[in-house]
């Protein structure tokens, strides 16, 4: 293995890492909110749900990142 | 099914005089959802409850309190009462119960309260009892300074030492050491200090007079004496309970019911001489309700249908087949959907168990799991929340088995064949020689299960826009077209992630040569990846498309779009991972059992891989898998159609558990 692809590897790594990162505190925020929203009202499931997924277009746009690099060689 | 029950709107008018009437027969036939009646004017007022309503009412009010006071909310009756006996029966047992019960439930309050009382005074004085002082002696003096309490470690040294002149009572306690202390007024402050130091805390002695540890021992007399009195009182409370508990519980849901038809008028309007009920039906029932209300009200009160008009927005009551009706549970999460929209059941139907079954795709946990919904299925028939929730478990345990034999070929994690990689990988091969081979290898087809779950998501969002649309045609074109925009953008987006593909799956090949076959091969290169022309010609027809028929902010959506779809790696991505979790505890484990040959690490091993396979992998697994099935649907899927907000249908109905009604005699 090359220096080059050993690079591009450790690229993927951080980018979907770092995503992840990014994603959690985001919706670890909004979980929290959206835990104590249902409590108060169990039709607010629903909405709550959709809330809270909505940062992980970070991650899944790391991941993205992530997979390219894997496959450029 | 994708549609709910036809509704037509109808009046029932009639005579004032046969309001009550009317109302009983309604609620036997239950099905008119009523529409509150608000504006008032000089002819029409909102009605007054029926007569019988305020006797009924109270009546009810005291036998909620019997119940609380009886603590029988949860009493199931044995058998179920008529009404007849219940009206029969119940003034003169409201009397009964009046005298036995309440009188005695007084008693057991006050000596409850009693004894509270005392113990609370016990546990104040009782550290300090053997210091043989009165409760008097800690009263303020004026050079005195006086501090009782409980220190957490023990002060004598430290005011020895510090506190000039004092007298120090002092004892141990398991809790800490309860501290009388006598200190002079000038040295209140340092005193205070050093006990602070030593974690003290006053106690606040209550008001009585006499020595201490008299007072203690006369409480525990006196609670001792009212105890019996308590037992005495429960053992007859208990009597009566064994007595009335079933009539009670009866009569409370008979006249909530009765209650509840009593007060109907309070929603319908009322003149001088007439009634008038607006409301929805099912349309399929409309010439029942007509038929049984001519019968019934003796030609004094009448149905008629209206003609539906534009801005109406009937009740919604959802039409599916049996196996479906489950599902609708994920539905009543959310939201019902509007009269006129698509009822996406059949697809939470078709996909959850899918979607489920794949990222579980293990014969032996999609067994477990299958049992485990139907036991929580037969088991808990009274909460219809569980035994839906145990139909979908059920069904998904079920797809999941069959992943799990046909396609990955395992069970428990462990793979009917080693796979061609691993040779010497534990599989079921030492027990049986099970003649299927797998398909896909969870370990080893990473791609191939990645191309899958992209292919699963693009049909899915396709639907959804297809769902939209639907939706949309016929009252908003503009909004229907839009839907075709992101079907265009979708289909872009998908043909190019196939083209990346290319052959590295047998998935993207497939979809190459079929369903992409007839796009042109024209290719250019930009940053290294290759981009397929007419994929792009795709997204941009769609993109351009967006402004006029969504709006210019639909642009900002283009992205999501992507990340909607790439979202769907999620299946694969669960499946893997659960598969690795399971692999990985039973290359750890499995050697320990069957390698070791020391009985001790056997039986440990197999508990640890007992333990770590149900929860890790099967409650864990099942839960996360589960979880991002639904998650699809709501997110991904309903974001694309789906707006809710419907009214549930509610008609005027009662039911009955503990109570029967005669069945009225049909008049001939």
């Amino acid at each position: 293995m090359d220096i080059g692809t050993g690079l591009a590897l450790l690229g993927a790594g951080v980018a979907i890492g770092v995503a992840g990162l990014g994603t959690g505190v985001a919706q670890g925020q909004v979980g929290a909110a959206a835990v104590g929203a249902t409590a108060e009202n169990p039709k607010m499931f629903g909405k709550g749900m959709i809330l809270m997924v909505l940062p992980e277009t970070i991650v899944i746009l790391g991941f993205v990142v992530a997979f390219l690099l894997m496959n450029a060689e | 099914m994708l549609r709910p029950e036809k509704m037509t709107r109808v009046v029932v008018v009639g005579a004032i005089d046969s309001l009550g009437v009317t109302i009983e027969r309604l609620y036997e036939l239950g099905v008119l959802h009523l529409i509150d009646f608000t504006t008032q004017d000089d002819d029409f007022k909102i009605g007054q409850p029926l007569p019988r309503a305020s006797a009924a009412s109270q009546k009810l009010l005291k036998l909620r309190a019997m119940i609380r006071s009886l603590e029988i909310d949860e009493h199931k009756p044995s058998e179920r009462l008529q009404v007849r006996e219940i009206e029969d029966k119940l003034d003169q047992a409201l009397v009964t119960m009046d005298l036995n019960i309440s009188g005695k439930v007084e008693s057991k309050q006050k000596i409850q309260a009693l004894i509270r009382e005392k113990d609370a005074e016990i546990r104040a004085l009782e550290p300090f009892a053997s210091f043989g002082l009165s409760v008097g002696d800690f009263k303020e003096y004026g050079n005195v300074a006086v501090f009782v309490g409980i220190c957490r470690t023990d002060p004598e040294g430290t005011i020895l030492q510090k506190a000039g002149d004092h007298e120090l009572f002092k004892a141990e306690n398991p809790g800490g050491f309860a501290v009388a202390l006598f200190a002079r007024m000038e040295s209140q402050v340092d005193v205070g200090r050093i006990l602070a130091d030593h974690g003290f805390q006053e106690v606040k002695l209550p008001d009585v007079d006499g020595k201490i540890d008299e007072i203690v021992a006369r409480n525990r007399r006196e609670i001792k004496e009212v105890e019996g009195d308590l037992r005495r009182i429960e053992a007859e409370l208990d009597d009566s309970r064994r007595h009335f508990a079933d009539l009670i519980v009866a009569s409370e849901e008979h006249l909530a019911i009765e209650v509840k038809k009593a007060e109907t008028p309070l929603h319908i309007a009322t003149s001088a001489h007439s009634f008038v009920m607006d409301g929805w039906m099912p349309s399929a029932r409309a010439k029942e309700i007509h038929d049984g209300l001519d019968r019934t009200c003796c030609g004094l009160a009448f149905v008629e249908a209206l003609p539906e008009e534009k801005e109406d927005e009937p009740p919604v009551k959802l039409r599916n087949p049996y196996i479906m009706k489950p599902f609708e549970f994920f539905l009543s999460l959310v939201s019902t959907p509007k009269y006129k929209e698509v009822d996406p059941t059949f697809m939470l139907f078709i996909t959850f168990p899918l979607f489920f079954g794949f990222m579980i795709g293990d014969l032996g946990f999609g067994a477990g799991l299958f049992l485990l919904g139907l036991t929580l299925r037969l088991k808990f028939k009274e909460s219809p929340d569980l035994s839906r929730l145990g139909s979908i478990i059920l069904a998904g345990g079920l797809v999941a088995s069959i992943f799990g034999l046909f396609v990955f070929a395992e069970a428990f994690g462990v793979p009917f064949h080693p796979p061609a990689e691993v040779h010497d990988e534990y599989s079921w091969e030492s027990v049986a020689n099970i003649p299927i081979h797998p398909v896909l290898d969870k370990m080893h087809d990473i791609k191939e299960l990645l191309a899958i779950s992209i292919l699963a998501g693009w049909l899915h969002l396709t639907v959804g826009f297809s769902l939209g649309f639907i939706n949309h045609f016929g009252h908003n074109s503009k909004h229907a077209f839009a839907k075709v925009a992101w079907l265009l953008i979708l289909f872009g987006m998908f043909a190019e992630m196939m083209l990346i593909a290319g052959n590295a799956a047998w998935t993207s090949e497939f979809v190459n040569s079929t369903v992409l076959a007839p796009l042109p091969d024209i290719t250019t290169a930009i940053a290294g990846i290759t981009v397929s022309i007419p994929a792009v010609v795709f997204i941009l027809v769609g993109v351009v498309a967006l402004p006029f028929t969504e709006g210019a902010m639909a642009l900002s959506e283009v992205v999501g779009l992507f990340t909607n779809l790439v979202s769907y790696t999620r299946l694969a991505a669960l499946a893997v991972g659960k598969g690795a979790m399971a692999l990985a505890f039973n290359s750890m484990l499995l050697p320990l059992v069957f390698d070791s040959g020391n009985v001790a690490f056997i039986v440990l091993g197999a508990l640890a891989l007992f333990v770590t396979q149900m929860f890790f992998v099967f409650f864990l697994g099942a839960l996360s898998a589960g979880i991002q099935a639904i998650r699809l649907n709501y997110v991904e899927f309903f974001l694309k159609f789906f707006e809710g907000g419907g009214t549930d249908f509610e008609p005027l109905s009662y039911e009955r558990k503990h109570s029967i009604a005669e069945t009225r005699k049909q008049e001939a």
